[in-house]
């Protein structure tokens, strides 16, 4: 989850102070821009109200200067103002265009044309002319032009030499046009203003935009940090670790929000103790399921033993039938000898007779002990697989005792090929010998009378990390296995045979003994041919083998 | 085969007990013994047995091949079949060529002697043909 929350957790902070200063940013410019708009036409407004005043002055002053044509006079005019720091040049022309005087640059090119016309002017008037001007250097500057006024009288010969405070009402007096006043004025300090004004708007947008990134930032954090911790959370439940809560900061809508996570997590923390709760009983349960399967499963096993222990009662019966027709043959015959004479009578070839007779009563009464017990080693219950040393040869042979009858009586031969150097090995005789009957007894219904069933064994010797193993291979020639009921055979209740003749377990059952072995169990068959069952049952390690090289290191 | 001669036993099994058995016990018996089919058939090829007491189960040739080669050769030849099996069925279609007693091991040997007597003072024995239309 983290490598996704992670940048969209960004692009929220991001984007919320980008959007924030922009505004501020774009706010910040309009005003300033406006704030300098307003100042620029207000230093405007100055600079013309005092090249007003400054222009009109020195035109009142130059009138007598012009009349003159008092040059001195008039410079020392012209020094006076071109001492302020913003005038640029002063000139003074007269009416005839020609300079009077003059300071500052030399503006050639940039003045007016003169003579100066009667109609531009109007006379009387306090309008002074402006004009813009962009000099060749880019020094910006305006020009202030103002005409030099004077009023003449018309004075009659008469009144001539009379004092000239009456002239007003004597005579009729006109105002003349004698010359004009220039003053350049620079914009250079209103742009060294405008400039120093627009550096600190910049200034202060940037601090304002700084500051609010600043405080965002806190604020974003303050806002986020519940989320984050919130998402942080969900981590942990979404690992399955519901021991943490989401810390509840303030009383807001995220802290509802935190409070209510929180209160969801105390449920599902509930409602998953309640899930293990149950999962243990159902753990109990399992365990105690299995128990009575595995009891079951034992019970199966001895029931499917038992079904062959009956399908072997006849030849158990014949094979003890021929010894004990022995033995009843010989007692009652030796005792009819001995009834028949009396003691002194016998003679030494009649006891060798009796002796003889006796003794095999006692042979055939060991076989017969020994059948027993063969048959109960069989038949014997066990829970576990108690291993003991065998020898593969002689548990096939005892099993095969008790069913060569019935193979007798379905007129079936029996070929016995067996491997004399296979080694003894662990194995339980019951349980093999169950699994070996279950074959035998399966070739015998699957046989056809005449054919054969041939038994062999083969030792696989022992190479290099394969430790060897015994194989037994139980071969028909009868109906033989589809390919489809191949597959099935070991499968539990699984049989081809009539309902009632088979448990459809024997073979699942003799799967799970060989299994339990470490060995293995094959079927390989050819319908109308016959089938082989290969049994494979591995070879322990052997430690002795290596004893004996050692020994022969020491020798 | 006259009344009073010496009778011939051939007793046939594989089981060495009951060969051996059969032949002490048989006393005032001319008694051979072979141990399977094979050599039964091979003994009665060179004579004539009064009685062939033989097992059914043995390995190669079984006892139906010797009562059937017994009967069909000497018609006259009794046959008892002596078996581990109780059952009669056992005997299987050796029933069929005419045999004078069924013997389930272990028997006693009054059994065994009241049978050999039967079986012998017998005037005749069905032969097969007429045995097995009795039987059907």
């Amino acid at each position: 989850m983290n490598p996704f929350n992670l940048p969209r957790k960004c692009a929220l902070r991001e984007k919320f102070v980008v959007v924030v200063s922009a505004v501020i940013v774009v706010s910040m410019l309009v005003i300033s821009g406006y704030l300098i708009k307003r100042q620029n036409e207000v230093f405007h407004q100055q600079l013309d109200k005092r090249g007003v005043a400054l222009i009109t002055n020195l035109a009142y002053n130059a009138e007598y200067g012009v009349i003159l044509e008092a040059e001195d006079e008039l410079e020392t005019l012209i020094k006076g103002v071109a001492m302020a720091d913003d005038v640029i040049y002063v000139t003074i022309v007269a009416a005839d265009g020609r300079t009077l005087a003059g300071t500052g640059k030399d503006l050639k090119g940039t003045v007016r044309q003169l003579p100066i016309k009667q109609e531009e002017l109007e006379v009387g008037s306090n309008k002074v002319q402006d004009k813009y001007f962009r000099a060749a250097d880019g020094a910006e500057f305006i020009e202030l032009a103002y005409p030099v006024q004077t009023q003449r009288k018309s004075v009659s010969k008469e009144n001539l030499g009379a004092v000239a405070g009456y002239s007003e009402e004597q005579g009729a007096t006109t105002t003349e046009i004698i010359g004009e006043v220039r003053i350049g004025l620079t914009l250079e300090n209103m742009h060294k203003e405008i400039v120093k004004s627009r550096t600190a708007a910049i200034l202060l947008t940037l601090m304002v935009v700084l500051s609010a990134i600043i405080i965002m930032t806190a604020f974003v954090r303050i806002i986020t940090r519940p989320i984050e911790s919130l998402v942080d959370v969900t981590d942990h439940i979404s690992k399955g670790d519901l021991s943490k809560t989401v810390d509840v900061m303030w009383k807001d809508e995220i802290g509802h929000l935190a409070e209510s996570f929180n209160r969801m997590i105390e449920s599902l923390k509930k409602s998953q103790d309640e899930i293990e709760e149950y999962n243990r009983t159902l753990e109990e349960k399992i365990i105690e399921r299995t128990k009575e399967l595995e009891d079951a499963q034992s019970q199966l096993v001895q029931s499917e033993k038992m079904a062959a222990v009956g399908q072997l009662a006849a030849g158990v019966a014949h094979e003890l039938n021929n010894p004990l027709g022995g033995i009843l043959g010989y007692a009652q015959f030796a005792l009819e000898k001995i009834q028949s004479k009396e003691i002194n009578e016998f003679t030494p070839k009649d006891i060798e007779s009796y002796k003889r007779y006796l003794s095999d009563i006692e042979n055939q009464s060991r076989r017969c002990k020994a059948i027993v017990r063969n048959l109960l080693k069989f038949s014997r219950t066990s829970q576990t697989l108690e291993l003991q040393e065998i020898e593969i040869n002689q548990v096939l042979d005892e099993t095969l005792s008790f069913l060569e009858h019935q193979l007798m009586m379905n007129q079936l031969s029996l070929k016995k090929m067996y491997d004399k150097t296979i080694p003894r090995t662990k194995g339980n005789p019951g349980q093999l010998q169950q699994v070996f009957t279950n074959i035998v007894i399966n070739a015998m219904h699957a046989s056809r009378p005449g054919s054969e069933i041939a038994i062999s064994t083969r030792w696989l010797p022992p190479l290099g990390e394969f430790s060897g193993a015994i194989e037994v291979a139980i071969a028909d020639e009868g109906i033989g296995i589809s390919e489809a009921n191949q597959k099935k055979i070991f499968e539990p209740f699984f049989t081809t045979k009539e309902v009632g003749k088979g448990t459809g377990l024997g073979l699942s059952v003799s799967y799970g003994i060989i299994k339990e072995h470490g060995g293995e169990i094959k079927v390989k068959s050819k319908p109308g041919e016959g089938t082989v069952f290969t049994i494979i049952l591995p070879l322990e390690k052997r430690s002795d083998s290596v004893e004996i090289i050692s020994n022969r290191q020491g020798v | 085969m006259e009344g009073g001669a010496i009778k011939s036993i051939l007793v046939v099994d594989d089981e060495a007990i009951m060969r051996d058995f059969l032949f002490d016990v048989l006393e005032g018996f001319e008694v051979e013994k072979a141990s399977d089919g094979d050599e039964a058939i091979a003994k009665m090829k060179e004579k004539e047995f009064d009685l062939i007491i033989t097992d059914m189960k043995m390995p190669r040739v079984s006892g139906e091949e010797v009562v059937k080669f017994a009967r069909e050769t000497y018609p006259r030849s009794r046959v008892i079949v002596v078996s581990g099996y109780s059952s009669l069925a056992s005997v299987g279609t050796a029933l069929g060529y005419g045999i004078c007693a069924f013997l389930a091991k272990p028997f006693t040997i009054k059994q065994l002697r009241a049978e050999i007597d039967k079986s012998l003072s017998q005037k005749d024995v069905n032969p097969p043909g007429e045995s097995r239309r009795e039987n059907g």
